[in-house]
């Protein structure tokens, strides 16, 4: 009875002092969680089938016995600062961000999805199916549309790709813009505002059954390399025991038949456990593009920085 | 007749026709005025549409821009093109997009055709001068893209960030559906107006056809008048209390009072034969009579003295008078019933066989006889009646101007008419004779038996002629006969 009472206390207190924030990790206080536990998504999932994640998060929530929340932002520069400030414990990122250096390392590596059998993926240059274009050098002087500054598939490859024969995407392309959606840049495609774009192969293949339609009007010209499966983190500040925790549940999901009904909603196989090695195909990637194009590199940093900080 | 009532039915088309012309102008004015004001409305709301969905785009526009965000762009003309999807799913769109001030496409709703980075296409000299007249908005606003189905508004809003000209939306909304829209309502109201039309039209010939009924009753009524078919007339039904009803039963009452009159008249003409017939009768009788008293006393006095012959001889020419002139009388009244059986005709120089007769009648008098026939040989003539006629008008002036004066008759032809002329220049008619000249028995002559004129003026009525007089008490007589020519030989 008493202890009711100081929960409500505090809760009132919490909410005349706005110390509630919902978007802050979840404590475990006396065993009595107080605030949700958050989870941070990117682009690296299709995002519009709200209801399917909702189900999801209770099906975590109900697992780990707190609230599980997903905190959804548009680029993977967000989230990537949700992580950092420690206002977010989990979030299903890509490999360019997994891969970039941090000082000090704020990530740990939860989890990598397992795809179509292996934890791997690629990177696919797609253009409008109409299109005459069957090389990324075709694409000189048009339109490209990329998912996001980080994006390893949507942003590295095609940049690693031109870099490695001396070019810039500035002087490559005619104009490109970021979607922020993997979905988006097929999209793009599609309707020929881009002449070519760069997507998560996982994501094409995924909505290629969700959203025939849409896919078909596209046409992969080009095919990258197997690269790690974009990763689940952790923050490295959380508390372990949830990490743990967290960490069992995901393993566990291709084990039990509820976890499976959302692995096949995802059109994964299930979370796995890789090594970090698994992502240092990226990072090789990233070091060569760097290399090839030091100046290039720097202002490219500057101008996803803009664009990054456009919420 | 026929024309009578083409003229009525053709004044109640032509009731119908006013009144159908009148409904139909106010119909039509009003209704083109309605189509007006519609279409301004319409157009109006056009406008509006254009205005409020290059609006909603250029809200978010300048950042996008300034970020060099095209997807954003794109996405944002994207979401408008939907969001204008109504119930018919035609949403009138038919380009949307968004340029810099230089014309450079920065997101266009057909990328293909109009990529992203380039020069906006210019297929032809309208887009020159539309991009052009855009160019220079500075507020929002329409321009228009030709009228017609294939016609469009086009919404203009300029995208400013904190003063600075960063481009323009425009969003191009096709007249399609306003011209359907227009189409519909001018459909509808021309219906109504038709409708309106075929009503007034209806009414105009159940009030033409209420006014012109009883005109037309009316008419052949009169028609009837003329004809003098009087008891046929049917009472014209009397409705109401205007114009019209005090005309048809003014007309009713005419007809009654005619109808009446003519039978009064009929009445009249009966009891007048039988007057006349009394007449006859007791100047038959009175004209027997008197020879028939003289005849008695002569056989009374014969019988008592059987064997005197000088009374023989004196009384016989006394019997024999008497009796012819009893005879004289009978023979002038079955006159006409010999004439009615006479058939024969011929040429009308046989009018000539009566000099002679006329010659012997002046008997040596110094009477002044002057004879011109100028009738052609070619006129036909009932030889008995024609000769009747003109032989007792001259008889009667030969015996008026007693012992010296002038006779002349004249016959010539005068159109279709026989015109038969006997004058004297003997001592007239007087005044107080004039109205009984052709009453029977009358007479101002000692051995008259005053049939003469009576039978000239019976035959001359037989033959549908008229006869007329012309006398002056001391300046002579002058009888003229006028025979229709279709007549006078019958």
């Amino acid at each position: 009875m008493l202890r009711k009472w100081v929960t409500y206390f505090a809760l009132i207190l919490g909410t005349l002092f706005g110390v509630t924030d919902s978007a802050s990790a979840g404590h475990v206080e006396n065993g009595e969680v107080t605030k949700p536990i958050q989870f941070g998504l990117t682009a690296v999932v299709v995002q519009d089938n709200l209801r399917f994640l909702d189900q999801w998060s209770q099906y975590l929530s109900d697992k780990i016995g707190h609230r599980v929340e997903f905190a959804r932002r548009k680029s993977y520069r967000e989230v990537m600062d949700l992580l950092d400030s420690g206002r977010i414990d989990f979030a299903w990122i890509c490999g360019y961000p997994f891969i970039k250096k941090r000082d000090p390392e704020f990530i740990q590596l939860l989890s990598v999805p397992v795809y179509a059998g292996r934890p791997l993926y690629h990177s696919f240059i797609i253009v409008h199916k109409d299109s005459p274009d069957r090389v990324i050098e075709d694409l000189e002087g048009k339109v490209f549309a990329f998912s996001d500054p980080e994006s390893n598939s949507g942003y590295l490859f095609p940049q690693f790709l031109l870099a490695s024969q001396g070019k810039t995407l500035e002087r490559h392309f005619r104009q490109t813009f970021f979607t922020y959606s993997h979905a988006e840049t097929i999209e793009a495609v599609a309707e020929q505002v881009a002449n070519g774009g760069a997507v998560d192969s996982y994501i094409w293949e995924y909505l290629k059954e969700k959203r025939p339609a849409l896919v078909k009007n596209t046409r992969v010209i080009k095919k990258s390399p197997a690269f790690g499966f974009p990763p689940v983190v952790a923050r490295i500040g959380a508390d372990p025991k949830l990490v743990q925790k967290m960490r069992n549940i995901l393993l566990g999901m291709s084990r039990d038949l509820e976890g499976k009904k959302f692995l096949a909603g995802l059109k994964l196989d299930g979370f796995g456990e890789s090594p970090p090695e698994l992502f240092d195909g990226i990072r090789d990637m990233a070091a060569m593009t760097r290399k090839a194009l030091p100046w290039a590199n720097a202002a490219e940093r500057k101008k996803n920085e803009v664009a990054a900080g456009k919420e | 007749m026929k024309l009578c009532l083409r003229h009525l039915s053709s004044l109640s088309v032509k009731f119908a026709l006013t009144i159908t012309a009148v409904v139909a102008g106010v119909a039509f004015t009003t209704g083109a005025v309605i189509v007006t004001l519609d279409w301004q409305h319409f157009h109006r709301e056009l406008e509006s549409k254009s205005l409020l969905l290059a609006h909603s785009v250029s809200i978010t526009a300048a950042g996008d821009i300034l970020r060099n965000d095209h997807w954003s762009l794109f996405k944002s003309l994207k979401k408008m093109a939907r969001k204008g999807t109504g119930e018919r799913r035609e949403n009138g769109i038919i380009t949307a997009m968004i340029i810099d001030p230089q014309g450079v496409v920065l997101a266009h709703l057909q990328p293909n055709e109009n990529p992203l980075g380039m020069p906006l296409a210019l297929n032809d000299k309208t887009e020159e001068r539309l991009l052009d007249s855009a160019k220079k908005f500075r507020t929002p606003g329409t321009l228009n893209g030709g009228f017609g189905t294939n016609g469009f508004l086009e919404g203009i809003v300029p995208i400013l960030s904190d003063e600075k000209l960063l481009g323009f939306v425009r969003v191009r909304l096709s007249y399609r559906e306003l011209i359907l829209k227009a189409q519909r309502s001018a459909m509808i109201i021309l219906g109504l107006t038709l409708a309106l039309v075929v009503l007034g039209s209806l009414l105009g010939a159940a009030i033409s056809r209420r006014i012109t009924k009883p005109l037309t009753a009316m008419t052949q009524g009169i028609e009837a008048l003329g004809r003098g078919e009087l008891s046929d007339i049917k009472p014209i039904t009397v409705r109401n209390d205007d114009e019209l009803g005090i005309l048809a039963s003014a007309f009713n009452k005419m007809a009654k009072e005619m109808a009446e009159k003519k039978s009064l008249e009929e009445q009249i003409a009966v009891s007048e034969k039988l007057v006349a017939l009394g007449r006859i009768s007791a100047g038959v009788a009175h004209e027997v009579n008197n020879p028939l008293a003289g005849l008695m006393n002569c056989i009374d006095t014969l019988k008592e003295h059987p064997d005197d012959p000088e009374l023989v001889e004196r009384y016989l020419p006394l019997l024999d008078k008497g009796l012819n002139r009893i005879k004289s009388i009978v023979e002038s009244l079955l006159i006409e019933l010999r004439i009615e059986e006479a058939h024969g005709t011929d040429n009308s120089s046989s009018l000539d066989d009566l000099r002679d007769i006329v010659e012997s009648e002046i008997n040596g008098r110094r009477i002044d006889f002057i004879w011109e026939n100028h009738l052609g040989d070619d006129v036909l003539i009932n030889k008995r009646r024609v000769q009747q006629i003109v032989l007792n008008l001259l008889k009667n002036s030969v015996q008026a101007l007693h012992d010296k004066g002038t006779v002349t008759f004249r016959t010539f032809r005068d159109g279709n008419f026989v015109i038969l002329e006997v004058s004297d220049n003997g001592p007239g008619i007087p005044p107080e004779f004039r109205n009984h000249l052709f009453d029977p028995f009358f007479t101002t002559k000692q051995n008259g038996t005053g049939l003469g004129l009576w039978i000239v003026y019976r035959l001359v009525e037989s033959m549908r002629g008229v006869i007329e007089v012309e006398s002056e008490v001391g300046g002579g007589t002058q009888f003229q006969v006028s025979l229709p020519m279709m007549n006078v030989s019958t």
